[in-house]
């Protein structure tokens, strides 16, 4: 109370009205000052403040245990969706993008070789298969070259018949 | 270092949720603010409830002060804490409006149950409206320059001046005769 605003009140006043109000204001805002400083409000109560201090010193803690605990979660939920799309992810590559030599022997060995019991005969046919694949490797190339010499259409029709032969035989199993 | 230094130091320590600056924030503004508050409400009880609330209310919005008079932060809080407890008491009035009961009495009508607490102020500052009263506490209480209260109240300054200066005025002639 005794540390009053540092402003000038006969100034202020002097801005609204002439010198003699303002001059008067001032006295009675000054009087006022003096009823209030005669007449002080009680003071609160030593165990109010304590309480007080003590609230707030709970309620801190609540605050700092609250936001801890939500700095968690986030932290927890943020691992959980990083791991759940990074599993989700490696399923996907693994299905969606198979390596190129898979896809070729998908291509080439029949369902019944897969779903036989018989190992000694599926390696014969095998065998069989991998020899005539081969050949027709080297019949391609023989090809190849006769075509780069111009004389190799009788060659490709009796390649395109032992092919479909072939191909015809491995379906059957 | 100055007084304002040390308080900004203080207030930057309750933004960081120190218990020992908000701590000091109560040893600096407890006494003013209950002052406010018993001279508005006359009720010890009453003014025990609205200066625990006030500082609740501190640590809660503490982040949202910008800078500036503290002070007037400070009492725009308090102020807004009393009138949500007039608020309250009005709809407990209406509720109970049927009985004569001490709710009606408890801000117009200063009590001797305050220990015989009550003064001479008390009883005359009773006798003026809400609105006048709350103004005079606002200066002899926050301490406030009148630019700051015309500022908290958002009304031009000459406003709050005449409205004061009649106010004071009334005042002192009710304690005088």
């Amino acid at each position: 109370m005794e540390n009053r605003n540092n402003e000038n009140l006969r100034e202020l006043f002097e801005k609204f009205f002439d010198a003699e109000q303002a001059e008067s204001c001032v006295e009675d805002i000054q009087k006022a000052e003096r009823i209030f400083r005669e007449h002080p409000a009680p003071e609160p109560d030593d165990m109010l403040i304590a309480n007080i201090k003590a609230e707030i010193a709970m309620r801190l803690q609540a605050a700092r245990a609250h936001r801890f605990k939500r700095i968690i979660y986030e932290i927890v939920g943020a691992a959980a969706v990083i791991l759940f799309v990074a599993s989700v992810s490696l399923q996907l590559f693994e299905k969606d993008v198979p390596g190129p030599g898979e896809a070729v022997y998908a291509s080439l060995i029949p369902t019944a070789i897969w779903e036989s019991d018989d190992i000694a005969a599926d390696d014969e046919d095998l065998a069989v298969y991998t020899a005539q694949i081969e050949q027709i490797e080297d019949e391609v190339l023989t090809l190849q070259s006769d075509q780069d010499t111009g004389n190799g259409d009788s060659t490709i029709v009796e390649l395109e018949m032992e092919l479909i032969e072939i191909n015809s035989d491995f379906w059957k199993g | 270092m100055t007084e304002s230094n040390d308080l900004a130091r203080v207030i930057t320590g309750c933004q960081r949720d120190e218990a020992k600056c908000f701590a000091q924030i109560v040893d600096l503004y407890a006494s003013r603010c209950y002052g406010y508050f018993y001279r508005l409400t006359g009720n010890n009880d009453i003014s025990d409830e609205l200066l625990s609330e006030l500082f609740v209310k501190l640590v809660e919005k503490i982040g949202s002060y910008k800078g500036g008079s503290f002070e007037s932060w400070l009492f725009k809080i308090a102020s807004n804490i009393f009138h949500d407890h007039l608020r309250s008491k009005q709809r407990r009035k209406k509720l109970l409006e049927t009985q004569k009961t001490e709710l009606e009495s408890e801000t117009t009508e200063p009590k001797q149950s305050d220990g015989g607490l009550t003064d001479k102020l008390q009883i005359q500052l009773a006798r003026l409206d809400e609105e006048t009263r709350e103004l005079i506490m606002l200066r002899f209480y926050s301490q406030l320059s009148f630019k700051e209260i015309a500022q908290m109240r958002a009304e031009p300054i000459g406003t709050t001046l005449a409205k004061t200066h009649r106010a004071l005025k009334k005042l002192r002639e009710l304690m005088e005769g």
